[in-house]
């Protein structure tokens, strides 16, 4: 296949019969280089693709494998007018990636900064910050879920130290978003550190340099010279995790349960297209708020694109 | 217009050539330095310490906040874990998934990548960002019909396949902002020798992006060694990787605290020591690299 | 225009011809067939993470090595175990033979959409030794396409209490929902820190729990011919009774508690009161699990106006794959699984069956204490066969008929929100007719 064409090609310089193979190949490398990952790619999801949108015209329920009928765009109508868990839904969906997504990249730009240049204990606390990622989503959903009990967890405990009342956290209706925002920024602001400082590495020092000779101080060298060279980490790391952030699932289940709680408190658009299809088995309804949902998503990844190449010209 | 504090974070920050009058404001910057990162390192330790504590008690006692330091510490929870539930197998497992995934990611991804950067492919790029944008319940059921229809459902083929799918985007785009980052100026000075272009990808870009490639396969591997959904209706009784296995501690009627917060500790442990072995070519890079060269 | 079965085959074809990708040349059989070793052909058993899986899962190498008979099995939590039959048999999987589900949550479902295999054939054929009419509860696995699942545990909802707590406050076991009501107020009152009654508070999960108070004040979901009886005086009183007990005597952020919070908080000593399935016994006397071991009794349901009514049911049943290519083999674990001597050794590890005769043997409930043992028997009398609406769409109705009780909680008008679950109950039953 087309991968081993580009490893053949890569060793090139070498003679022999397979030097017209690799002239081709980098006479093409574009494609050469490219045309594995994306074939893979369109391969792998056009199939569900094209299932979810087809169902999401229909009025398939109970199993796919039974009869259902084309219903328009029945599904679409009655999800944007009647459908009241749906407006909800979107609105917390975009509250709860906002606010996490925009923390995540304030405080893990300021880890990485701190993290930056060599310290002693480097590696040890490299590792630390990779812990919250490491630990299984599930299982850190149900640590902080009893952390956060409001009878026999450990932070109304730790409040009382203080003389602080306690709190519903999770399992109070107006607390539980904020609270899970709290927990999706602790496991996810490694994640964002990390890349940042793999795209920190790669600057070189001397613009900054120049800088601090001509007198700019740290705050100006940091917006006029840091930010922008690590505009496209900076852009990457937003990009996975905005949509990671829409997509959000372990936390909210296993913390909250069905449906997002008793009230719906923490229902996304993930968590309920997950109801519709998992626990009403209505495959058409929950395939068209998919639909809606993958639209949401490729319009803010194209937003957060605009704002990068706004971002480059300046 | 400086506050103090900012000149010293400032110091910290930019490497100093030491001299005598400034030494007392360094070794204060660093103080500051330090608690930051102290602060940083407890927080994101804390959670984690409670559930290395909880794995050493009874279920009782984790879900009794009073005793959160006074408690019998038990080795059953671990015994439970590792002999009753077995789960060296299941991290057996968990590795090769997460470790083939990840590699044959990396073969598709890194070339990919360095194209989409170089040519400014935006349009491809978009295209492999899809695979993460699209909802994994959306996923689920025409993959395991296809796989299944294959034979395939209950080997590894169907896991590699799938966690490509979680890895490849994640790879992709954290070595396009990689590349994006690496100065074009010494594959000129490349071509300029006389390197084909692929030449100049292995010679040059390969090399500079050591630490982007660790960052990325780190994260990958991760992202493989946490998914859940996949594995779920993939994965046999042979292939079943970790997170699938760590429900066997929430039966119904009945939750293992103790065994759940053991397996966790224990899942983490592996990642811990792969972290260990790949942090140092994150930290290497172009300021101990090919520039200064 | 009406599209029949092979949608998702048509789809995929369409799409992997489109993509030029042959996709293994469509065997069809899935991995079915393939891999067999042991003479008996192969089985897949897919379980849920229970005590009598473990019971299980102990003794099958014998069935294995008695019949040849190649058993793989899969073992996943309640809600994982949902997920993957619907994911599996959703895309016509063949690699699940015999299936542990939750016949009262499922069996309706799964059966309208052609998923399980209707025994009743191999039922009659089932032989004397092992005799259907033994099992009880066979209305809760029946539907309209005859049986569909062999009934294999069986719980009733019952009545936790603290005897200390009930000692010191000089009450009696209450008997009834007014005496609870009092005894709640009066123990929580007298002791700091003691909430006077648990129960689940989470819209779907507490509908179960919920059940027995609504048949003890002589209500029920609907009348069992399509009309739905939610806003009825009945309904009213019970809704506002376990409303009104979880919050004037429950722990707070009860609505985000299902049994594993209600269940440890009871466990911790800190509730005086906890009504939840006869499962969790076994929990409370595990002193690794609970600090009450010594303190807490077990009671039948208190009654209503009408008596105590307690749901007694069979929470898992096995059924079979419509899709499945080992019928025989399944139907012969079945079998075996069930046998009235299998089901004496799993009742004596402390997991209840369903068989009459297992039962009636002084050796069968010898793992129960007499107190749970006497709280069962008469509890399977007095019970009632349902402990949820009895409706294909469970999820959706579960949701529905939770509602008031939340809305009560949260402060809102209780008749207000029982007309609307009213409503929405009546539409999801006309809808199903």
């Amino acid at each position: 296949m087309a991968d081993t064409t580009v490893r053949q090609g890569s060793r090139a310089g070498g003679a022999g019969p397979l030097a017209g193979l690799s002239a081709w190949a980098n006479r093409n490398v574009k494609w050469v280089f490219t045309a594995p990952a994306l074939v893979f790619t369109v391969v792998m999801i056009s199939l569900p693709v094209v299932y979810t949108v087809v169902l999401s015209f229909t009025d398939a329920r109970g199993s796919i494998q039974r009869d259902f009928s084309f219903v328009g765009i029945d599904n679409y109508v009655e999800m944007l007018s009647t459908f009241d868990r749906f407006w909800p839904a979107v609105w917390r969906t975009v509250l709860f990636t906002g606010v996490a997504v925009t923390v995540q990249l304030v405080l893990g730009l300021a880890i990485a900064l701190l993290l930056r240049k060599p310290f002693k204990g480097q590696g040890f606390v490299r590792v630390v910050i990779l812990l919250p990622l490491v630990a299984t989503p599930v299982a850190v959903a149900m640590m902080w879920l009893l952390i956060f009990e409001p009878t026999i967890g450990f932070a109304n405990e730790f409040l009382g130290w203080f003389n602080l009342p306690a709190q519903g956290w999770i399992s109070d209706p107006d607390q539980a978003l904020p609270t899970l925002i709290f927990v999706d920024i602790w496991q996810w602001t490694p994640m964002v550190t990390l890349i940042l400082l793999a795209g920190l590495s790669t600057l070189p020092e001397e613009p900054e340099e120049a800088a601090r000779v001509d007198g700019a101080n740290a705050w100006q060298r940091l917006v006029h010279i840091t930010i922008p060279m690590l505009l496209p980490a900076i852009v990457a790391a937003v990009l996975i995790r905005s949509i990671d952030a829409l997509k959000t699932f372990d936390l909210l289940y296993a913390t909250k349960g069905r449906g997002g709680g008793s009230l719906n408190e923490a229902e996304t658009l993930n968590i309920l297209a997950y109801s519709l299809s998992f626990e009403y088995n209505d495959y058409g309804m929950a395939s068209a708020v998919l639909v809606v949902f993958f639209v949401i998503i490729v319009a803010a990844c194209l937003a957060l694109w605009q704002i990068q190449k706004a971002g480059r010209r300046t | 217009m400086t506050t103090p504090q900012v000149q010293d974070e400032a110091k910290a920050l930019t490497r100093q050539r030491p001299t005598p009058r400034r030494s007392s404001r360094r070794r204060r910057a660093t103080a500051w330095r330090w608690t930051g990162i102290l602060v940083v390192a407890a927080t994101f330790l804390f959670p984690l310490f409670w559930m290395l504590l909880s794995s050493f008690k009874t279920s009782l006692d984790i879900t009794d906040p009073s005793a959160m330091f006074g408690f019998e510490p038990t080795a059953r929870n671990y015994e439970r874990v590792l002999q009753e539930q077995n789960f060296g197998r299941f991290i057996g497992n968990s590795l090769i998934v997460g470790l083939v995934s990840t590699g044959l990611s990396l073969v598709l991804a890194v070339p990919a990548a360095y194209a989409m950067s170089r040519y400014r492919m935006h349009r491809s790029s978009g295209m492999l960002l899809l695979a993460r944008v699209i909802p994994g319940v959306s996923l689920l059921v025409p993959w395991y019909f296809l796989f299944s229809r294959m034979g395939t459902v209950g080997t590894f083929l169907p896991l590699f396949v799938s966690h490509m799918f979680v890895t490849l985007p994640l790879i992709t785009w954290i070595l396009l902002s990689f590349f994006d980052g690496v100065p074009v100026e010494l594959e000129e000075a490349g071509r300029v020798d006389g390197l084909t272009n692929i030449g100049v990808f292995w010679r040059i870009a390969l090399p500079l992006a050591v630490p982007g490639i660790a960052t990325a396969s780190i994260l990958a591997f991760v992202f493989s060694w946490n998914n859940f959904m996949f594995a779920l209706v993939l994965s046999g009784e042979a292939t079943r990787t970790l997170p699938v296995a760590i429900f066997n501690f929430i039966a119904y009627s009945s939750i293992d605290w103790g065994g759940l917060m053991a397996a966790s500790v224990v899942i983490t442990l592996p990642v811990i020591v792969i972290a260990l072995l790949t942090q140092r070519y994150i930290v290497s890079g172009l300021t101990a690299g090919a520039t200064k060269g | 225009m009406r599209m029949t079965r092979p949608v998702l085959t048509a789809i995929a074809t369409a799409t992997a011809g489109a993509l030029l990708v042959g996709c293994g040349g469509g065997s069809g059989g899935g991995d079915g067939g393939a891999g067999a070793d042991g003479d008996g052909g192969q089985l897949f058993v897919t379980l849920a993470n229970h005590p009598w899986t473990n019971v299980v899962q102990d003794k099958i190498a014998d069935f294995e090595s008695e019949t040849g008979i190649d058993v793989e099995v899969t073992v996943l939590g309640e809600d994982q175990l949902s997920d993957q039959y619907n994911v599996k048999l959703n895309a016509g999987a063949t690699d699940v033979d015999v299936m542990m589900m939750r016949p009262l949550q499922e069996a309706k479902l799964f059966s309208s959409n052609g998923w399980l295999l209707p025994l009743d054939d191999l039922l009659a054929d089932g032989g004397d030794d092992w005799n259907w009419d033994d099992f009880q509860m066979q209305t809760s696995v029946t539907t309209e396409e005859g049986v569909v699942a062999v009934p294999i545990v069986t719980e009733q909802e019952v009545l936790y209490y603290r005897t200390d707590l009930l000692d010191a406050a000089g009450l009696e076991v209450p008997g009834t929902l007014e005496e609870l009501q009092q005894a709640a107020a009066t123990i929580q009152q007298q002791n700091e820190g003691v909430y006077g009654f648990v129960a689940r508070g989470q819209r779907a999960a507490l509908v179960t729990q919920f059940s027995s108070y609504l048949y003890a004040q002589g209500g029920d979901w609907d009348d069992g011919e399509g009309t739905a009886t939610i806003d009825t005086p009945e309904a009213r009183a019970a809704y506002e009774y376990y409303a009104s007990m979880l919050k004037d005597y429950g722990p707070p952020g009860v609505t985000n508690m299902s049994w594993k919070e209600a269940s440890a908080i009871f466990q911790q000593g800190q509730a005086a009161f906890y009504t939840d399935a006869s499962v969790f016994y076994n929990n409370m006397i595990d002193p690794e699990q609970s600090r009450i071991g010594d303190t807490f009794g077990v009671a039948q349901m208190p009654a209503g106006p009408e008596g105590s009514a307690p749901y007694s049911i069979p929470s898992w049943g096995l059924a079979v794959n419509q899709a499945s290519q080992n019928v025989d083999n399944a139907w012969r674990f079945i079998q075996w699984v069930t046998s009235p001597e299998m089901t004496k050794e799993i009742q004596v590890e402390g997991v209840a069956g369903a068989r009459t005769s297992v039962w009636e043997d002084p050796e069968g409930t010898s793992a129960f204490p007499e107190q749970l043992a006497e709280v069962i028997r008469t509890s399977m009398e007095d019970g009632v066969d349902h402990d949820r609406p009895v409706v294909v769409e469970v999820g959706r109705a579960r949701d529905i008929v939770g509602g008031p009780v939340i809305a009560y909680l949260d402060g809102q008008d209780l008749d207000a929100a029982l007309a609307d679950a009213q409503e929405q109950y009546q539409a999801l039953l006309d809808d199903e007719r």
